[in-house]
């Protein structure tokens, strides 16, 4: 009991991580159909901005305002010097021109910094632990998923209430319509990517304080994970890419818990599974668990 | 039987001039010396192999798919544990299963044994990828990576783990990655020119308009894939042959996505394409890494920035690629095309009526249909027409195969079409065009119509079937056809899809929508094309349109929608007169 209910906070926790990622990736799905595989490169921005601002003195009271802010303004970057000249174009081709912004981000780091890795303080009380009745926690686990719990109800305000979150809203359901109620797209797909890049930018929070230390190539694994965790859900469904976020973390760390009790000598293959869950699944739903129907006019 | 081996010769010749092109290339850089040079060589050619078993798939389906590497995987690693002596194998692996601790094979028995091992575990797994849309046979495949790379780290016993392989006997020269070479060529252009070939490049052109034509998606797809699933196994095996060794950071994600810039750099359409790509981003990956030496630059992932910088520039300037759809088979098969000999069949005479009855569609809350039905006789001229939401184009879906009713049935003569997919309605002798245009824009005029053609030929036997030419110089669309279809002006690719469903020698032709977007001259000669084109294949026409002028010019009969439900209907005479159509379009004041 205490096992199970230890792995499933740990699922929530790394699950909750992938949602915020996941739902900054099918925004960006929802105003241009682009897939983009450069949204990890936010997490090694802000882990380089934290690295910088730690060389000259900097603490954790105020770092994650950094981390958000330097995730912000490359995301919205990206688009102004890439995915803007590439807006009309094939989503193969959107889908490529994020994988090339990727590499040359890789790149960058390298010629720029290094290709090492380059470690800074964390914060103190990250792994400290306490416990309720015999079950013991992290602390971080417990903050991971309150972050990410309030910067979902702030996502959830923002594009309920506010004439941003409607205009994206209202781009994401049919471009051409909204821009013909007034929606102006350079506005609207710019602050698509700004909100993106929050998100993103509040899951790197979470990740450097776990691991502070910054990579060229760090945000590829997470990258992955929140792309899929975006198609299970449905690309361009907001509560698709929450629930497939948490599913894909639960299912992580379930497998990797209780698959050698299961089968003997089989813990070693546990990602193996994971991924034959995963493709099996998109051989059933291929549109993921929350449909978005984009009813193409035949 | 002519036909194949004259597509075998024009695929060998177009196969033998770019090899020839690339041979000269590298002569001319290996004349300078050095081994690391011919290692280099080694590299590209090997690299050539498993961009064109990529191209076949994802160029002519369009496609992304991130697996492939995992067959290639899969090959090497089949090859070393057949190839590598018996001697050093019971030292590498000494506990190796399935009884080939005693099998060993000399190079042409490995790369067989590899490539027969691989293509059908991607036939097993094509099923998955071939039968879903939209973006989950890219995951899919993702997946599929990642399961192999995890399966070959920790079977220890077959593959060492992650330490990998070595002592695999080494071909000698490069010769046997010549001729691999050119046979991953021959193929490739060879499947561009087959029936399904040409289907599967139909379906990367439009994934709707596609099975409105009869061309079913994964049979197409599913060909391709296991061909170049084929393809990349014959480069992983001789790659592993070549180096001598296998190991899993031959076939990372990264590894695979250097293979397909290759592909996307020189164009992945085009075999062509396939071939500039790979010497360009393999040289380029060459120069970048000499100047990112050590003793140079000292910037050890220098390549990235050349990978990442090209690719980059690439999709913004020339999303096609730098040769986009340039090709030298393409062009060859331009200068050989000949004009088929016309056959004249006797004027075929359509026996069944289409009746569509009592249907009924939901969406949701919102009844689209409530009980409408129509019913067009043989060669008739029906026209649709009724208010905005009347239900016109849900009819014509349901009809069409792509919308499903809850109530109602339709048939064709005897034949019921109820619930069918559209690929055996479009089979069955439905033709029909979209109301916003899906041609296969990159492709040929010709070879939009040709394409139906190829369907008509195995489908609509009994019907007499106009070859492609004939319906192009009905259009007035002969002097282009050569031109890719998306350059035509509006009018024209109107015409051209009024002949690309006409080629399907249909029973009916269901036109959605015709002169929209056109101006009154326009529409008045679409009335004639529209019956020319009717009269020549002997079919009755289906046809939606909002201009009154124009349905009432070219009908026999007019059905006259409203809120689901047939709210009159007769010639255009008995309905310009009805007071209930006149009140239904223009409000009661009327």
């Amino acid at each position: 009991m205490t096992k199970l209910l230890q792995t499933i906070v740990d699922g929530l926790g790394v699950g909750s991580t992938y949602a915020l990622l996941a739902l900054g990736i099918s925004l960006i799905f929802g105003v241009m159909h682009l897939v983009n595989f450069a949204h990890g490169e936010l997490i090694t921005v802000g882990a380089y901005t934290s690295y910088f601002f730690f060389l000259h003195g900097g603490s954790w009271w105020w770092m994650p305002v950094a981390i958000i802010g330097s995730a912000m303004l490359a995301s919205v970057a990206t688009e102004l010097v890439a995915f803007r000249w590439v807006r009309n174009s094939s989503p193969f081709t959107l889908l490529l021109t994020s994988f090339a912004i990727e590499r040359l981000s890789h790149a960058l780091w390298q010629i720029f910094v290094s290709p090492k890795q380059r470690a800074f303080p964390k914060p103190s009380w990250v792994f400290n632990q306490f416990k309720i009745a015999d079950v013991s926690f992290e602390v971080m686990d417990v903050v991971t998923i309150a972050v990410t719990a309030a910067t979902l109800v702030l996502t959830a305000i923002v594009f309920k209430r506010t004439l941003f979150g409607l205009s994206v809203r209202g781009a994401a359901e049919d471009f051409d319509a909204a821009r013909l109620m007034g929606v102006r797209a350079n506005r609207v797909i710019s602050g698509a990517f700004a909100f993106a890049g929050f998100l993103a930018g509040v899951a790197a929070c979470l990740i450097i304080m776990r691991s502070p230390a910054a990579e060229p190539s760090m945000g590829a694994d997470w990258l992955l994970k929140a792309v899929i965790a975006a198609v299970i859900g449905g690309l361009g469904s907001f509560t698709g890419a929450v629930v497939g976020g948490l599913v894909l973390g639960l299912l992580e760390t379930l497998t990797r818990a209780y698959l050698p009790d299961l089968a003997d000598g089989w813990d070693k293959f546990s990602t193996a599974v994971v991924f034959v869950l995963i493709a099996a699944f998109f051989v059933v739903r291929p549109d993921g668990v929350f449909k978005v129907s984009r009813a193409e006019r035949v | 039987m002519a036909a194949p081996l004259w597509k075998l010769g024009r695929s060998t010749l177009a196969s033998a001039a770019l090899l020839a092109a690339v041979a000269a290339v590298a002569m001319a850089y290996t004349s300078g010396g050095g081994a690391s040079r011919d290692s280099l060589i080694s590299e590209m050619l090997s690299n050539f192999i498993l961009v064109l078993g990529m191209q076949v798939f994802i160029g002519n389906t369009g496609v992304l798919s991130f697996g492939h590497m995992a067959f290639a995987q899969i090959a090497s690693y089949a090859t070393a544990v057949v190839a590598i002596p018996l001697a050093a194998k019971t030292k590498s692996l000494p506990d190796i299963p399935f009884g080939l601790e005693s099998v060993q094979m000399g190079p042409l028995g490995a790369t067989l044994f590899a490539v027969a091992v691989t293509t059908v575990a991607g036939a097993v797994f094509g099923v998955a990828v071939c039968r879903a849309s939209g973006l989950a046979p890219t995951m899919i495949t993702l997946a599929g990576l990642f399961v192999v790379d995890q399966v070959v780290k920790n079977w220890k016993e077959l593959t060492r783990g992650a330490g990998g392989l070595s002592g695999v006997p080494r071909i000698e020269g490069n010769g046997w990655l010549w001729v691999g070479a050119l046979i991953a060529l021959v193929i490739a252009h060879l499947f561009q020119e087959t029936r399904i070939g040409r289907f599967s490049i139909a379906t990367r052109e439009d994934e709707l308009a596609a099975p409105a034509l009869g061309i079913r998606l994964f049979t197409s797809r599913y060909a391709a894939w296991v061909l170049s699933v084929g393809l990349i196994a014959l480069g992983g095996s001789l790659r592993a042959q070549s180096l001598g060794s296998v190991n899993p950071k031959q076939f990372t994600l990264d590894a695979g996505i250097l293979i397909l810039v290759m592909l996307v750099v020189g164009g992945m359409r085009t075999v062509s394409g396939a071939v500039l790509g790979t010497v360009l981003i393999t040289a380029g990956n060459e120069l970048f890494r000499q100047l990112g030496d050590p003793q140079r630059l000292g910037i050890e992932r220098f390549p990235d920035l050349f990978l990442g910088g090209t690719m980059l520039l690439v999709m913004v300037l020339r999303p096609g690629g730098l040769l986009g759809d340039r090709d030298l088979a393409a062009w060859l098969r331009r200068r050989t095309y000949r004009r088929p000999a016309t056959v004249e069949v006797e004027p075929p005479t359509a026996t069944s009526a289409l009746v569509a009855a009592d249907v009924e569609v939901r969406f949701g809350g919102f009844v689209a249909l409530d009980g409408a039905g129509l019913t067009v006789r043989p060669g008739e001229v029906v026209g649709l027409i009724g208010p905005n939401g009347a239900g016109k184009t849900t009819l014509f879906n349901v009809i069409t195969g792509i919308v499903h009713e809850q109530g109602g049935r339709v048939t064709l003569g005897d034949r019921e079409l109820t619930d069918s997919t559209p690929v055996d309605v479009a089979r069955a002798g439905l033709a029909r065009t979209f109301q916003n245009l899906r041609l296969f824009k990159n492709l040929s005029v010709r070879e939009n119509v040709a394409l139906t053609s190829l369907v008509a030929a195995r489908h609509r036997r009994h019907r007499v079937r106009p070859q492609p030419d004939t319906l192009l110089a009905d259009a007035g669309l002969l002097e282009f056809a050569d031109r890719p279809a998306g350059t035509l002006d509006y009018g024209n690719q109107r015409r051209l899809e009024l002949a690309r469903a006409a080629a399907l020698a249909p029973e009916f032709l269901l036109l959605d929508e015709p002169t929209s977007g056109m101006s009154d001259q326009e529409s008045l000669a679409m009335v004639q094309s529209v019956r020319a084109v009717a009269a020549r294949i002997g079919a009755g026409v289906l046809v939606i349109d909002h201009d009154l002028g124009f349905i009432t010019r070219i009908s026999d009969h007019i059905v006259v929608l409203n809120e689901g439900r047939v709210l009159a209907e007769g010639t255009p005479a008995e309905v310009r007169a009805n007071p209930l159509v006149a009140e239904a379009y223009l409000g009661s004041s009327a």
